[in-house]
């Protein structure tokens, strides 16, 4: 589904973020995460239609929804995120359980069951993961037997467990992956049908306000009009068709948790005074805890936004896309919420501070929906088959790309993201010669490297381009500062980190130094203090302290 | 009845910071909205609305991002929309914009009501609303906390020192809200915010309304902002001790030095 207006997604978000402040306190949330308690009541009022309605952004406007593309729904989700991230959870299982629905639904089951999740505010639950099947569903052992009468396919009963389901115990209805005789295959099961329950609710590190519950299915029945798009075997398919943009929901999650978290310590470190001035002032602070997370996290929004926008306009999969997206945005989240405990010392460290939640929280954001190791995998794998049928031009286009940038906008961090492509572009020319992917820990950190690099070639486009989207919350001056300090970073990583993982996995480095161009990655890194001083700046003067 | 709420899109004052190089407000990335007191304006339309089916129809001049308060008023449930924008408006102070107002207003039609909130919390004049009555002629009743209708009778409860004046008057008239304490701003839901895509919504410029230019935007506009600063900080006051006695010769004796006494 293509975005909504600007004006309609934000008056959304007004009304979100009010509802939010009135009705979610931290206080609330505080509570509510000592007691492991999932808030029924506010889900509830989340999903009514005449308070928000929170879950019709799924549902096209002809089932009764407002048809939220995924621009729109990583907007909300990062929103969400912001408020409480197993709060956002909840909301987002329904997201996640409507979509093979909406993927793979035939006309007549969408007009059945889209119009009752967005007329009844039904909570949904996606049901895939089992014990032994993860993101490797290969090993999916939940069955769906055929229940034949009169010579045709009245029905099915499904046996099997569940593990781990996001909405689990409280969802009225269950999007269910089973293994019928024709393949992997989803069905609509409901909470009342015979032989379904669900276990008890998870004690989780963190996201306490989700409800997390194993399911069992023994021997439930369910119609045979409940098989998602009516034919056996496309479950996967149908799954894999939606990871592109789940993903970026999960890496909303991540950018949201991560720069709240961020925000939070820049508005405490104007205020604690410490050797004489406040801390927001100490580049032994800023420099560390501060700005390097929070440009990450801008990076991640761009590659984010980036992916969205590509979704929207009508591309499908994007899967590579979808997990550089979710792998920086989590990854650099976590790391930032980890920060934000350091920047607020003794205080980060007591549960009076929502920052100590957020770190619990956001670490689910790089397990959930693939693992970032899963996605280290995804990443390279789908890149070095653009590499391999490129014949290696692949990250040297890209870079000529950036350079004709750089020769127009010379302050977006341009030349440093065509270094870093043009070094990554190198180091893995060096890794097919030398057959070097043998070894899994060179692919899985090529996936990393890419991630990085990709990023920063994004974060540089968007910060040369003439006019921002409305989530820059910077003037030109500060996004661009943040986007060369991104920049530099990537180039000196995708170089050095490159270099080494050759050199540690290969006979000879043959000449890699001189391909990554070493020296002039290093000659780039003029002028990153300046930068972070400007993007401290930046950042205090953005989030003041209250 | 026919009523028109005026609602003005501000920046969010708690955010706003004043550069004192140049005299200016910061506006990057402060977040804009409905000024509170349209919005409460607006609510109390609505009740009125709801109780007796009057059309409410909301007024707002400003850039084309603006249109968000008015969009936000129809999902709130307003029935029509009209943004006045044009660069021919820029720079209007109160005067400039109550003619561009009135203007509109009349373009509308027979117009029974009108509401507009106390005043705005960028410029905090106060002036419009009633700047609005003057150009169409027409009786105001301003600093109102609530408003009911009984057939052809307005009645106004107003806020005035030491206590509270009940006005009645007969349409037309316009009406300007202050918030009272216990009242809660309502937020459109997602399904509200996309139905008031379908709701009629116009764009007018200075010819539609038929505004004489020369009453428009700065050159339009008899008072001109010179600068924008905030308050000087207060200096640290010093703290004595002592006796009533020893207090007062020593207050005596410091105002003496910095002259604000003569010996």
């Amino acid at each position: 589904m293509a975005s909504m207006d600007a004006i309609s997604r934000n008056l959304m978000l007004d009304s979100l973020r009010e509802y939010a402040k009135r009705r979610i306190p931290f206080d609330l949330i505080r509570e509510l995460d000592e007691k492991n308690e999932f808030p029924a009541d506010i889900l509830k009022e989340m999903y009514d239609r005449d308070t928000l309605g929170v879950h019709l952004l799924m549902i096209p406007e002809e089932y009764g929804g407002v048809s939220g593309g995924t621009y729109d729904i990583y907007r909300i989700c990062e929103a969400l995120a912001r408020i409480d991230l197993g709060i956002a959870t909840g909301v987002f299982a329904t997201f996640l359980g409507t979509d093979p629905l909406n993927v793979g639904g035939t006309e007549e089951q969408k007009e059945k069951w889209l119009k009752r999740i967005a007329s009844e505010n039904l909570l949904v639950a996606y049901a895939a993961t089992e014990p032994d099947a993860g993101s490797d569903l290969v090993n999916l052992r939940t069955r769906a037997e055929h229940v034949v009468k009169n010579g045709k396919i009245a029905g099915y009963r499904i046996t099997g467990n569940k593990q781990w389901i996001s909405n689990g115990g409280v969802a009225d209805m269950h999007t269910v992956l089973a293994l019928a005789p024709g393949g992997p295959s989803w069905f609509i099961v409901e909470k009342d049908m015979e032989g379904f329950s669900a276990n008890k609710h998870e004690d989780k590190h963190g996201i306490r306000l989700s409800n997390t519950a194993g399911l069992s299915l023994d021997n439930v029945y369910v119609p045979a009009e409940n098989l998602i798009g009516m034919e056996e075997g496309k479950g996967l398919l149908q799954a894999q068709a939606v990871f592109g943009y789940t993903r970026v929901m999960v890496a909303a999650f991540g950018l949201g948790a991560g720069e709240e978290a961020v925000e939070q310590a820049i508005r405490y470190s104007q205020q604690r005074i410490q050797g004489g001035g406040p801390l927001s002032d100490k580049q032994g602070y800023t420099h560390k805890l501060i700005v390097p997370n929070y440009v990450r996290l801008e990076g991640a929004r761009s590659y984010i936004e980036y992916t969205a926008l590509r979704l929207d306009s009508g591309e499908h999969g994007l899967q590579t896309e979808g997990a550089i997206a979710k792998y920086g945005a989590s990854e650099w989240g976590n790391k930032a919420a980890d920060d934000a405990i350091q920047a607020l010392g003794g205080y980060g460290y007591t549960k009076d501070f929502p920052v100590e939640k957020i770190k619990r929280d956001i670490k689910i954001t790089c397990i959930y929906e693939g693992t970032s190791e899963v996605l280290e995998m995804t990443i390279y794998r789908g890149r070095w088959q653009e590499h391999l049928k490129s014949r290696g031009r692949y990250y040297l286009d890209m870079a000529d790309k950036l350079d004709e940038l750089h020769a127009k906008e010379p302050r977006c961090g341009a030349h440093a993201s065509a270094l870093a492509l043009r070094a990554l572009g190198a180091v893995m020319e060096e890794c097919r010669v030398q057959k070097l992917t043998r070894h899994q820990h060179v692919s899985f950190k090529l996936g990393r490297l890419i991630a990085a690099a990709e990023t920063a070639a994004i974060f540089s486009t968007a910060a040369g381009a003439q006019k921002y989207t409305e989530t820059v919350r910077f003037d030109r001056e500060g996004w661009q500062a943040m986007a060369r300090v991104f920049a530099r970073e990537a180039a000196l990583n995708t170089a050095l980190e490159g270099l080494a993982l050759v050199l540690g996995a290969a006979d000879s480095g043959n000449n890699l130094a001189d391909a990554v161009n070493i020296e002039a990655v290093q000659m780039e890194q003029k002028g990153m203090i300046a930068d972070m001083d400007l993007v401290a700046a930046k950042l205090k003067q953005t989030f003041k302290a209250k | 009845m026919n009523i028109v709420v005026c609602v003005k899109q501000v920046p969010d004052s708690t955010e706003v910071k004043i550069n004192l190089e140049t005299g200016t407000l910061i506006r990057a990335g402060v977040p804009s909205i409905i000024n509170p007191y349209d919005h409460f304006a607006l609510q109390t339309a609505l009740e009125l609305k709801a109780k007796h089916d009057f059309k409410v129809t909301l007024v707002s001049m400003g850039p084309p991002q603006a249109k968000s308060v008015v969009q936000m008023g129809m999902a709130l449930g307003a029935d029509e929309g009209i943004l006045l924008s044009d660069m021919a408006f820029a720079g209007s102070d109160t005067w400039a914009t109550s003619y561009a107002l009135a203007k509109a207003i009349k373009k509308i039609g027979k117009v029974d009501m009108i509401f507009a909130g106390m005043q705005a919390i960028d410029g905090d004049t106060a002036q419009t609303g009633p700047g609005v009555a003057q150009q169409l002629g027409m009786p105001q009743v301003t600093f109102c906390e609530r408003v009911e209708v009984d057939g052809r009778r307005i009645i106004a409860h107003k806020q005035i020192d030491g206590g509270h004046e009940v006005v009645e008057a007969r349409p037309p008239v316009l009406l300007t809200m202050i918030m009272h304490k216990d009242y809660a701003p309502r937020y459109p839901s997602f399904l509200a915010v996309n139905a008031s895509l379908k709701k009629p919504f116009h764009t007018w410029n200075a010819a539609d309304i038929g505004a004489e230019p020369q009453y428009l935007g700065l050159k339009g506009s008899p008072t001109q902002v010179d600068r924008i600063y905030p308050p000087p900080q207060r200096e640290k006051a010093a703290m004595f001790s002592g006796s009533g006695a020893e207090g007062t010769a020593r207050i005596l004796q410091i105002m003496k030095d910095e002259h604000f006494l003569e010996d």
